[in-house]
C-alpha cells in the first residue's frame, strides 16, 4: 500500500512537468506582444516597445530558456522579478485588469464552495438513483431513471439553467442568481465579518450570521440543481449498468445462495465492487466543478473561475485562459491522486499488485 | 456509509427549504396593482420596491478605468459622470444647452478664443478636499500632457493646440523642431552634441541631408529636412521621454500658460488656439471632470511639475493609479468595484447642490442612497432579475429581445420630438408593472466601412483580382463603392433588422446638429444601377470598363471577407442582406461573412487588413466635428486608409465648419462636406435606431439625453 502510494505520489513531479511543457508549447502560438502579458501590464504599442519587452524578457531566446524564464520569471531592469509560475505569477490578465493568479484567489473559493455543496447532490444521488434502477431492472423506477437520463443528457445546460431561473426565480422569487443578496453582501464587505476561509457558507458560520449563509445557500441553489440534474444522467447510466453487470457475478450469486438478505447482497457485496468506475467518474466530475463550470456560472452570474475563464475566452485573452489551464491542470494530478488512493482503499487488487 | 448519505442528503434538502424560506424579506418584489376600489372605480395603480433606496442596475460591460482623463467608453464613462462633476453640465435632455456647475459663470472674449471660468466656492471633493481654481487648473494641464490616443483627449488638444494637432507629442515634436531649427539658424557646427540629439536621429537626420543633397550652408535647407526625422512619438513613453529635456519642458509650459488659475480672483482662463465652436461641449463631458490635486498627487498621480510629466504620458488603465478608485464632487461616492461582479456606488450625503440646476430638478442629497450596477453577461438572466423585481432597469441585448418583454409593459412614453421629453399612455390595461419608453433619436450608428489600401491578404483571399480574392485597391475604385452601396437594402435591413424602429442615415452627423439634411442626397437599393456600377469599375487598371472587358470584376468575379464583431447579429445581417444582394447580381460576387471576437477586430481595423468591415460610432460631444473628423480624417479614416488627396478635400472644409460658431453658416459648410461624401461613397451609411428603454415602473425621474454615457442617477427616485 505504502509503495503504492510513493509510486504515485511520485509521478507528480513527472505530471506536473508534462503540464508545464504542455502549456507552455500551447503560449508559444501567441504573438509576442501577447505573450508580453506573462511578465508586464501594459501591452506594447509600438514596434520598438515590442522590441524592447522582447529583448527584456527574452521572448526571442531559445525556447528552454524561455521555459525556465516562464517558470521562475525574469529580474527587470528595477531589480524586480516579473513573471515565474513557480512564484504563482501566471502573468497579468489584461481583461479582468488584475494579475491572473489575483483572480484565481478571489474567484476560485466561490467555486469551491459551490463544488463542496454540489459534491453530494451530485455524485451521491447520482449513484444512488443508479443503484435503485439496476436492484429494479426493467421496473418502473428503472424504466423512468432511463428516462429521466435521456433527457438530462439531452438538455443544454443553459436552457436547462434559463428554464429553472424563470421558474424558480422570475415567477416563484425563492431562488436568486447572484452570489449573496445586497444586504449580505455590505455586511461580508464591512468590518464586522471576518473571511476566515473565503468559502463564505463556512465563513458566514464562523461568524454567527446564519442569515447569511441561508442567503449564500438561496444563491448556490439553482446552480447546484442544475449541475445535479445535467450529471446525474452520467452517474446513475455507468452505476446502473456497473451495478448490473456486477450483480451477475458469481460471487453475487454465491452469497445469495448461501442465504443472505437481498439487502445486504446489494449493498455489502455488489454495491463496493460496482463503485470502482464510478469512483473514477468522480474524480473527474470534482475536477470539472472545481474547474469551474462555465455555463452554470455564467447563466446564474455566478463569480467563480468557470465565468472568469469565460470572460477572458470571449476577449481573447490567451495568457489568463491558459494560466486558468495551467490551474486546472494542477488541480486535476491532485485529483487524480486522491482517486488512485482512493482505489487503493476500495479495490484490494490494486494495493497488492 | 448509508447514514452518511442519508445524513449529508437531509442537511442539504434541509438547508436549500430554510433557505429559500429565509431572506426572502430581503429582496424586492414588484406590488402589482392594488384592489379595485369599492364602487367599481378604476383600479388606483400603484408599483412599489421593497427597497426605494437603491437602485439596481445589471448590464454588461464593465469600466476601463475610472480615471476620467483617460476613461473613453460608455461603462466607465456612466460612473465617473455620477461621481465627478465639470465645469458646466447639460440642461437637462438638451446635449447643446449648458449650466453652470463647478463653474458658476463663465465669460468668452469677441475672438472666442479666451474662456474665463469663475469657480464655485464652498465645493469639498468626497475626501474632505476643497475645491480651488487650481484643482481645475491642474486637470486639463494633467489631462492634455497624458495625452495618448486610447484616450479622448484628443478632444481637447485640438481646441487648445490647433486643428490637427489631436496629441501633446505632436506639440513636442514641433517644440523640438523650433529648438533645432533656432540652432541651427544660429550657424555652427552640426554635431549629435551642439544639436542635443540621441546617436538614432542624428544619423537619420545626416542620411536625409545626404539623401537629399542638401547644401549644409544653407542653413534653412537644413532645417527644412527636421520634419522628416523628427516625428511625434505618438503613445510611445519611452520615445518621448529621450525627447531632449528643453523641448519636452517647453511642451508643458505651452500647456501651463494655456490654462492658468487665479485663486484671488477665483478663476481659470484658458486660452484656445484659435475659436472652437463646440468648446463648452467638449468640457462638459466627462473628460472635462475636476479632480483634486493634492489628492492626485498624494495616489501617486503626476506632481505638476513641468520636469515630471513624460513619465505619465499615454498611460493606460492598466498602469493608472486612478484605474480602481475616484475622488470626485459629485452626488455620489464610489463605494467599491468587485471587478467582474459590481459596483457600487453610495450618495454623497454633503453635496453641494442647493438650487436645482434646471426648472423641477433635483437639490440637495440625491434621492437615492445606493446604486448597484451589477455584471450579469447572460440577458436571460437580467430578464430573470427584471421579472423579479430585483433589478430597475433591463438592459436589452438587441431589438430581438423586445418580443419578451412587451407582454409586461404597462406604460409606453413616446418620444415627442418638439419637446424632446416623452407623453406617457398606459398599455392594455394599464396592469403592466414595466414602463417603456420609445422612439428617441440615438446619437450612434453603425455603417459600412471600405478600405481603400489593404494592408495584408489576410481577408482577402488571393489578394488579387483572380475570382478567388480582391486586390488590395480594390476599393479605391469609385464605381466598386457605388455599386456596393446601390446593392444594400435598407428596407429590408430597417424592417427585419431593427424591427422598423429605424430610419436610413442620410449624412454623418445625427439628427439636431448642423449637418443633419433630411435633403442630402443618398443611395437606394437599386440592382440594376448596382450592376451598372460595376460594369463601368476599372479594377485591372487597363482604361477598359469591366462590363466589356474579359479580366476585369464583371467576368472574373470576386471574393473576400466582410467582418463584424463577433455576437452582434444585427452586424452579421448587414454583411449578409450585402452578400446576398451581391450574389444575386453576379453569381461570381462572393462575400464571406466572418464575425470576429471584439479584441480581433478592433485590432484587425487598426492595422488596416479588413477589406470591408461593420462598425459604429458613438458620439464624444454632440458636435457635428465629433462625427465628420473620425468618419473621414482620424479613427475611421485612418482604418479605411483613405488617401490623402482624398482627405485633404475634406479637411479644409472640416477646418472651416469647426472653427465657424454661426449654426447657419456651418451646416452651408457641411452641406458641400454631405455631397463629397456621397459623390466620394467612400462607405455605406445605414441606419439610425431609435431607442427603447424599459423600467420598472416604481422608478421616476428618467429622461433622455443623449449624449450621457449611462444613467444620471442624481435625477432618480424610486417608489
Amino acid at each position: 500500500m505504502t509503495t503504492y502510494i510513493i509510486r504515485r505520489l511520485l509521478m507528480v513531479p513527472v505530471l506536473l512537468f508534462g503540464v508545464t511543457v504542455l502549456i507552455f508549447g500551447m503560449l508559444q502560438f501567441l504573438t509576442p506582444i501577447q505573450r508580453s502579458a506573462l511578465y508586464i501590464r501594459s501591452e506594447p504599442k509600438t514596434d520598438k516597445a515590442v522590441e524592447g519587452v522582447i529583448r527584456q524578457y527574452g521572448l526571442d531566446k531559445p525556447l528552454y530558456v524561455q521555459y525556465w524564464n516562464w517558470l521562475v520569471g525574469v529580474v527587470d531592469n528595477n531589480g524586480e522579478r516579473k513573471g515565474g509560475i513557480l512564484f504563482g505569477d501566471f502573468g497579468y490578465s489584461r481583461v479582468a485588469s488584475q494579475p491572473v493568479a489575483d483572480l484565481i484567489r478571489t474567484r476560485f473559493p466561490n467555486t469551491l464552495d459551490l463544488t463542496l455543496w454540489a459534491v453530494a447532490p451530485v455524485i451521491l444521488v447520482g449513484i444512488w438513483l443508479g443503484v435503485q434502477a439496476a436492484v429494479h431492472q426493467n421496473g418502473i423506477i428503472d424504466q423512468a431513471a432511463r428516462v429521466f437520463s435521456i433527457v438530462g443528457t439531452s438538455f443544454p445546460t443553459f436552457v436547462f439553467g434559463l428554464l429553472v431561473l424563470m421558474i424558480f426565480y422570475a415567477n416563484l422569487q425563492w431562488f436568486p442568481p447572484g452570489r449573496l443578496s445586497d444586504w449580505a453582501n455590505r455586511v461580508v464587505l464591512s468590518d464586522e465579518f471576518t473571511r476566515y476561509t473565503s468559502l463564505l457558507t463556512f465563513d458566514a458560520l464562523l461568524n454567527g450570521r446564519f442569515d447569511i449563509f441561508l442567503d449564500a445557500l438561496r444563491h448556490m441553489f439553482l446552480p447546484i440543481l442544475t449541475l445535479s440534474y445535467i450529471n446525474w444522467a452520467t452517474f446513475l447510466r455507468v452505476t446502473r449498468s456497473s451495478m448490473l453487470e456486477t450483480l451477475r457475478m458469481e460471487y453475487v450469486t454465491t452469497a445469495r445462495a448461501k442465504g443472505l438478505p437481498e439487502r445486504d447482497v446489494i449493498f455489502k457485496h455488489a454495491r463496493p465492487n460496482a463503485m470502482i468506475p464510478v469512483i473514477t467518474l468522480a474524480g473527474f466530475q470534482v475536477v470539472g466543478l472545481l474547474g469551474g463550470v462555465v455555463i452554470t456560472e455564467t447563466v446564474f452570474t455566478y463569480p467563480g473561475i468557470g465565468q472568469a475563464a469565460a470572460t477572458a475566452a470571449a476577449q481573447l485573452d490567451v495568457v489568463t485562459v491558459l494560466g486558468f489551464a495551467l490551474f486546472n491542470g494542477f488541480i486535476l494530478i491532485v485529483a487524480n491522486l486522491a482517486v488512485d488512493v482512493l482505489y487503493a482503499f476500495v479495490d484490494p487488487r490494486v494495493r497488492l499488485s | 456509509m448509508r447514514k452518511l448519505f442519508a445524513l449529508l442528503s437531509l442537511l442539504v434538502v434541509a438547508s436549500m427549504v430554510l433557505a429559500a424560506c429565509g431572506g426572502g424579506a430581503t429582496t424586492q418584489a414588484p406590488a402589482g396593482p392594488s384592489e379595485p376600489a369599492p364602487g367599481g372605480e378604476e383600479p388606483m395603480m400603484e408599483y412599489k420596491s421593497n427597497d426605494p433606496t437603491t437602485y439596481f442596475r445589471p448590464t454588461f460591460g464593465e469600466p476601463e478605468t475610472l480615471d476620467p482623463a483617460l476613461d473613453y467608453e460608455t461603462a466607465g464613462g456612466e460612473i465617473v459622470s455620477n461621481i465627478y462633476e465639470t465645469l458646466v453640465w447639460y440642461n437637462r435632455q438638451k446635449a447643446d444647452e449648458f449650466l453652470p456647475q463647478l463653474a458658476t459663470d463663465w465669460t468668452v472674449s469677441d475672438d472666442g478664443t479666451v474662456y474665463t471660468f469663475t469657480i464655485r466656492q464652498g465645493v469639498k471633493f468626497h475626501e474632505g478636499g476643497d475645491l480651488t481654481p487650481e484643482d481645475v487648473a491642474y486637470t486639463f494641464q494633467r489631462g492634455l500632457l497624458q495625452g495618448g490616443y486610447a484616450s479622448p483627449q484628443w478632444l481637447l488638444a485640438e481646441p487648445f493646440f490647433g486643428v490637427g494637432v489631436d496629441d501633446i507629442s505632436i506639440v513636442t515634436a514641433e517644440e523640438e523642431i523650433k529648438r533645432l531649427s533656432e540652432i541651427i539658424a544660429a550657424g555652427g557646427e552640426l554635431t549629435e552634441a551642439s544639436l542635443g540629439m540621441d546617436a538614432a536621429t542624428f544619423a537619420a537626420f545626416q542620411e536625409a541631408l545626404t539623401a537629399g543633397e542638401v547644401d549644409v550652408t544653407d542653413l534653412e535647407a537644413v532645417a527644412a529636412v527636421l520634419p522628416d526625422v523628427v516625428s511625434a512619438p505618438s503613445d510611445d513613453r519611452e520615445a518621448l521621454s529621450a525627447f531632449n529635456a528643453d523641448s519636452l519642458k517647453a511642451s508643458c509650459e505651452k500647456v501651463q500658460s494655456a490654462i492658468v488659475a487665479d485663486d484671488a480672483a477665483g478663476t481659470v482662463t484658458m486660452t484656445l488656439a484659435q475659436s472652437w465652436g463646440p468648446f463648452l461641449a467638449t468640457i462638459a463631458n466627462n473628460w472635462g471632470s475636476i479632480m483634486d490635486k493634492e489628492w492626485v498627487i498624494e495616489n501617486g498621480g503626476w506632481d505638476g511639475s513641468c520636469d515630471t510629466w513624460q513619465n505619465y504620458y499615454a498611460m493606460t488603465s492598466e498602469e493608472n493609479p486612478f484605474t480602481p478608485i475616484a475622488n470626485g464632487t459629485g452626488p455620489f461616492k464610489l463605494d467599491h468595484w468587485t471587478r467582474g461582479q459590481e459596483i457600487v456606488l453610495v450618495r454623497n450625503d454633503n453635496y453641494w447642490r442647493t438650487e436645482p440646476a434646471w426648472e423641477g430638478g433635483p437639490s440637495g442629497p440625491a434621492a437615492l442612497e445606493r446604486v448597484v450596477i451589477q455584471k450579469v453577461d447572460e440577458f436571460g438572466t437580467r430578464f430573470a432579475m427584471f421579472q423579479a423585481g430585483d433589478a430597475d432597469n433591463l438592459v436589452v441585448g438587441s431589438q430581438a429581445d423586445y418580443a419578451q418583454v412587451d407582454p409586461l409593459v404597462g406604460e409606453e412614453c413616446l418620444y415627442n420630438g418638439e419637446t424632446a421629453d416623452f407623453d406617457c399612455a398606459p398599455v392594455g390595461d394599464g396592469s403592466g408593472p414595466i414602463r417603456v419608453y420609445k422612439g428617441y433619436p440615438q446619437v450612434l450608428h453603425t455603417d459600412v466601412f471600405l478600405n481603400f489600401g489593404i494592408t495584408n491578404n489576410q481577408y482577402i483571399g488571393s489578394g488579387q483580382l483572380d475570382g478567388n480574392g480582391i486586390p488590395p485597391d480594390f476599393f479605391s475604385d469609385i464605381h466598386i463603392r457605388k455599386a456596393f452601396n446601390y446593392c444594400f437594402d435598407w428596407d429590408i435591413y430597417i424592417q427585419d433588422v431593427m424591427v422598423g424602429e429605424g430610419v436610413q442615415t442620410l449624412t454623418i452627423p445625427v439628427a439636431g446638429m448642423p449637418g443633419y439634411d433630411l435633403n442630402a442626397s443618398h443611395y437606394s437599393y437599386d440592382p440594376a444601377k448596382c450592376e451598372e456600377e460595376f460594369k463601368l469599375a476599372d479594377v485591372d487598371k487597363d482604361g477598359i470598363p469591366a462590363g466589356e472587358d474579359e479580366d476585369d470584376v464583371w467576368n472574373v468575379g470576386f471574393r473576400f471577407a466582410a467582418t463584424y464583431n463577433q455576437g452582434n447579429t444585427a452586424r452579421q445581417s448587414v454583411a449578409e442582406i450585402l452578400a446576398s444582394n451581391l450574389g444575386s447580381v453576379n453569381e461570381k460576387f462572393l462575400v464571406e461573412v466572418l464575425g470576429l471576437p471584439w479584441p480581433a477586430f478592433l485590432q484587425s481595423q487598426r492595422d488596416r487588413s479588413l477589406p470591408l468591415f461593420i462598425s459604429g460610432w458613438l458620439e464624444d460631444i454632440h458636435d457635428p466635428h465629433n462625427w465628420y473628423q473620425p468618419y473621414i480624417i482620424g479613427t475611421y479614416g485612418r482604418r479605411q486608409s483613405l488617401p490623402a488627396d482624398l482627405t485633404a478635400q475634406f479637411q479644409d472644409l472640416l477646418n472651416q465648419g469647426v472653427s465657424e460658431t454661426d449654426p447657419a453658416k456651418r451646416a452651408e459648410i457641411y452641406a458641400q462636406v454631405n455631397q463629397l461624401y456621397y459623390d466620394y461613397a467612400p462607405g455605406i451609411l445605414l441606419a439610425t435606431a431609435t431607442g427603447r428603454r424599459y423600467e420598472q415602473r416604481w422608478v421616476s425621474g428618467w429622461y433622455y439625453n443623449p449624449i450621457y454615457s449611462g444613467m444620471y442617477y442624481y435625477a432618480i427616485s424610486k417608489q
